[in-house]
């Protein structure tokens, strides 16, 4: 195999507030290879990519392409020297053929100036059979499943002479035939002299796959390996391995084991056939990659998603939960991962906000605003919202007091059991600490606490018990002496221990 | 993952207004009613019959009817709905209280019958609008020509003449000094104030019109609230249609065809967002009463009518565009 380096990135960093994304990181591409990049939830993966799609920039740090040395690119320049990030919502044209979004912009013309359809078809075609993708040119792109849509779009770089491809967790949702075309796909495009960047959480795609494998963990490149060079239990080493002493310290509640809500057979939108129980005062953790359908099972289990299949058992007595409006009569909280698409009301007032649920939920038709106010003060001042008054408009305050909004809220509807997704994304340590001694402080109360989490220290220090889950289903359950990041994460991607 | 996105400085938090009872909320109100000051200020000194009480009132009664239909509109714009069929379910409802009274019927009855039937086609309207998942404005044009040919179908095509009935139900004058028309508006406009400021149903419509994932996750039944708001539109226009047939002594099927533009002008006008969540009733009330202003003061200045249109057109662009303006800023500082 040839060895011409298409990229080559040379000392990059970038940080966000509070987060150091990338930290010194160095990578290199040759034409004709497939470079896998693995990592947890926010080892730096995306970061990574919006640096070469000219999303972000680094604060310091070169990209050289094709011998051309640049300190940022930006999208039109990434598109201009050749990279292309196939992403699986698609950026086609749904309405417009297979063969007119393949060749957009590039349409042979008839002599008058008209796309001549007979010659644009025939160039797609021949495209499409030299990758072998078996679709009629002529298909409209919207008919088209997610798989094929994916291989229209690598047909397209292809005619865009695209040099370099990048494929970020490509088959989520795919069946193991779609994987195993995929992967051929792949292998044939680099064999023509691209160069493929390919992202996956799957253990078994990456060896399929690669020439490379490249091994991130908190910003940092721990380690390049080539093919043939490294096992599956040296990369999840290589991903875990934190220091456990700056953890959380948390105290532990006493569970009552003779009180339990049990879910059996849940089953919808990515989940399929999940059951498990939860303890009277315990928090159980759920871990998995992006994808892997804890935000699904959740939503499920709240009513938010329409499930095909599933029961749900409170203490020994089955309760019907088809609507979020029932889920929380029947004593459950969800507080979403994504508080300003899902759990705010930004343009309305804190008091607003923090009294939603209730006003929702509760019975009566007028608002007692006295009672009102007396409440949402007391959980201003109980979480320590930091807000001038309670008619302060959510959108201004910050990322943290706004997640503490949110936790106001559902401590208003005073819940029995407690789910939270991702509760302390993008906020900072003193709120994040905050959040923890919260949830535990409503174990102690004799609560049920559920939490999806994609930090790692977070889960093993503040669960009881953590389900790992993957692709829709539980992969494991882990108790309290079993948890430990490598066997999370052993899990999560489908490797053996 | 992009960890930082969501961080902001602390510090953000804006207080630009310092006296106590104007904050962001109701900040668009204190606007109107100051635009509407100084209108009448600027129209007192250009006409001296501008500001007397006759020409007040009459501007009021004027106004009563749009000022009803727009408190319907203006409770689904904040749900996220938008109702265009509100001209032509009036028509419908006009149709069917002038013929009952043609037909003997009492006053009362009519009174009941016309609004049932105006709460029937509204609730209709919702069910087909929510459920039929169609963006609301697309369904409710639909919906404004199928109410078009009811109306025309219900008198057969025809005006239908009250006969001297009825007459005093939207021209009485309590007092001799205040027209009914005004003491309904103004009694329906406390009505609504206190539906969309004091009850929790209020808090859902606004809940639902700014983040309907939010609502639905904290137990709001997005559609049943939004059909209600339908429904509770059409009652108003069937209302409004007593008030309209009771003042002109007949019913014509071809009335009310400017309302669904000039409710949604008031609405937009009074500060209500067309994307939902945003709005007040005081805002509605002056809205309905500026529009009423503008075309009142262009009759006294000796506008031509032609040319009233045109410039009651253009208030509403430039009314629309300072909203939207203020949406984008809004928008355009994610922080």
């Amino acid at each position: 195999m040839e060895s011409t380096s298409l990229l080559n990135v040379r000392g990059c960093n970038k940080s966000f507030p509070g987060v150091k994304a990338l930290s010194d990181f160095t990578f290199d591409l040759n034409a004709g290879e497939v470079h896998c990049v693995v990592g947890e939830n926010g080892a730096g993966k995306s970061t990574f990519i919006k640096l070469l799609s000219g999303a972000l920039r680094p604060d310091e740090g070169t990209i050289t392409i094709a011998d051309k040395e640049y300190a940022h690119l930006t999208p039109a320049l990434a598109q201009e020297l050749g990279i292309r990030t196939i992403y699986q919502e698609i950026s086609l044209a749904p309405d417009l053929s297979v063969a007119e979004n393949i060749l957009m912009g590039k349409e042979p013309t008839t002599r008058l100036g008209f796309v001549d359809y007979a010659s644009l078809n025939r160039e797609a075609k021949r495209l499409l059979d030299n990758l072998k993708i078996a679709l009629d040119v002529r298909t409209l792109v919207k008919n088209l499943d997610i798989p094929q849509k994916q291989s229209v779009q690598i047909a397209k770089a292809m005619a865009e002479k695209a040099r370099i491809f990048i494929l970020d967790e490509p088959t989520a949702s795919y069946s193991s035939s779609e994987i195993t075309h995929l992967l051929e796909l792949v292998k044939s495009v680099a064999a023509s002299g691209v160069g493929v960047i390919y992202i996956s959480h799957h253990l078994e795609e990456v060896f399929a796959i690669h020439d490379r494998i490249t091994i991130l963990r908190d910003g940092f490149k721990v380690a390049t390996h080539n093919k043939g060079e490294v096992s599956e239990e040296t990369i999840i080493n290589e991903m875990v391995g934190r220091d456990l002493s700056k953890f959380y310290a948390r105290e532990k509640s006493n569970i009552d084991y003779s009180k339990a809500i049990e879910f059996r057979n849940m089953t919808g939108g990515r989940v399929k056939d999940v059951s498990f129980k939860v303890h009277r005062g315990e928090i159980v953790g759920f871990a998995g990659m992006v994808g892997s359908g804890r935000t699904d099972l959740m939503r499920v289990i709240f009513g938010a998603t329409d499930k095909s299949d599933g029961q749900v058992i409170i203490e020994g007595k089955e309760v019907t939960i088809n609507s979020p409006a029932q889920a929380i009569r029947a004593g459950f909280s969800l507080l979403t991962e994504d508080r300003q698409h899902s759990g705010l009301i930004l343009e309305h007032s804190v008091k607003w906000n923090v009294s939603l649920v209730n006003m929702a939920s509760g019975a009566g038709w007028f608002v007692n605003e006295q009672a009102e106010r007396v409440n949402v003060d007391r959980y201003i001042k109980a979480l320590d919202i930091r807000t001038p008054n309670l008619n302060q408009i959510v959108r201004n305050l910050s990322g943290g007091n706004q997640q503490k909004v949110v936790l106001a809220k559902w401590l208003y509807a005073d819940s029995d059991v407690i789910i939270f997704d991702e509760p302390t994304r993008g906020i900072d340590i003193g709120a994040k600490e905050e959040i923890y001694k919260l949830m535990v402080e409503l174990a102690k109360e004799g609560r049920y606490i559920l939490v999806i989490s994609s930090d790692m220290p977070e889960l093993i220090a503040m669960c009881d018990r953590v389900i790992v889950m993957r692709k829709g289903r539980i992969a494991a359950e882990l108790g309290q002496t079993d948890i430990s990041e490598e066997a999370i994460l052993t899990h999560s991607i489908g490797g053996t221990l | 993952m992009n960890p930082g996105m969501d961080i902001r400085t602390s510090a953000t938090a804006t207080k630009r207004v310092s006296i106590p009872w104007i904050n962001e909320n109701n900040i668009s109100v204190v606007y109107l009613l100051g635009i509407v000051a100084v209108f009448i200020l600027i129209m007192s000194f250009l006409d001296k019959n501008f500001l007397t009480v006759g020409n007040i009132f009459n501007v009021l009664n004027q106004q009563s009817t749009l000022g009803i239909i727009t408190l319907g509109v203006a409770i689904a714009l904040i749900a996220g709905c938008i109702d265009l069929t509100v001209g032509n379910v009036l028509a419908s409802c006009a149709g069917i209280a002038a013929l009952a009274l043609k037909a003997g019927m009492a006053d009362g009855w009519v009174i009941l019958l016309t609004c049932v039937a105006g709460l029937v086609a509204g609730t209709v309207n919702g069910v087909i609008v929510i459920k039929s998942r169609i963006n609301t404005f697309i369904a409710t044009l639909g919906l404004m020509s199928i109410y078009q040919g009811i109306a025309l179908i219900i008198p057969n095509g025809n005006n239908v003449y009250l006969q001297g009935r009825f007459g005093w139900f939207g021209t009485y004058k309590v007092g001799g000094i205040v027209p009914l028309p005004v003491i309904y508006f103004t009694v329906l406009a406390v009505v609504f104030y206190v539906i969309t400021r004091y009850t929790k149903f209020g808090r859902k419509l606004f809940a639902i019109g700014s983040n309907p994932e939010a609502a639905f996750l904290a137990g709001t039944n997005l559609d049943l609230n939004r059909i209600i708001t339908y429904s509770i539109s059409g009652l108003l226009s069937a209302f409004t249609s007593l008030i309209v047939i009771s003042r002109i002594g007949q019913s014509q099927p071809a009335m009310g065809v400017s309302y669904p533009l000039e409710t949604i002008a008031a609405a937009v006008i009074g500060g209500v967002a067309l994307s939902g969540g945003k709005g007040s009733v005081p805002g509605v009330f002056l809205g309905a009463i500026l529009l009423g202003l503008i075309r009142n003061s262009l009759n006294i200045l000796r506008v031509p009518t032609f040319y009233q249109y045109v410039m009651l057109g253009s208030v509403i662009i430039i009314a629309v565009t300072l909203s939207n303006l203020g949406l984008a800023r809004k928008s355009g500082n994610p922080g």
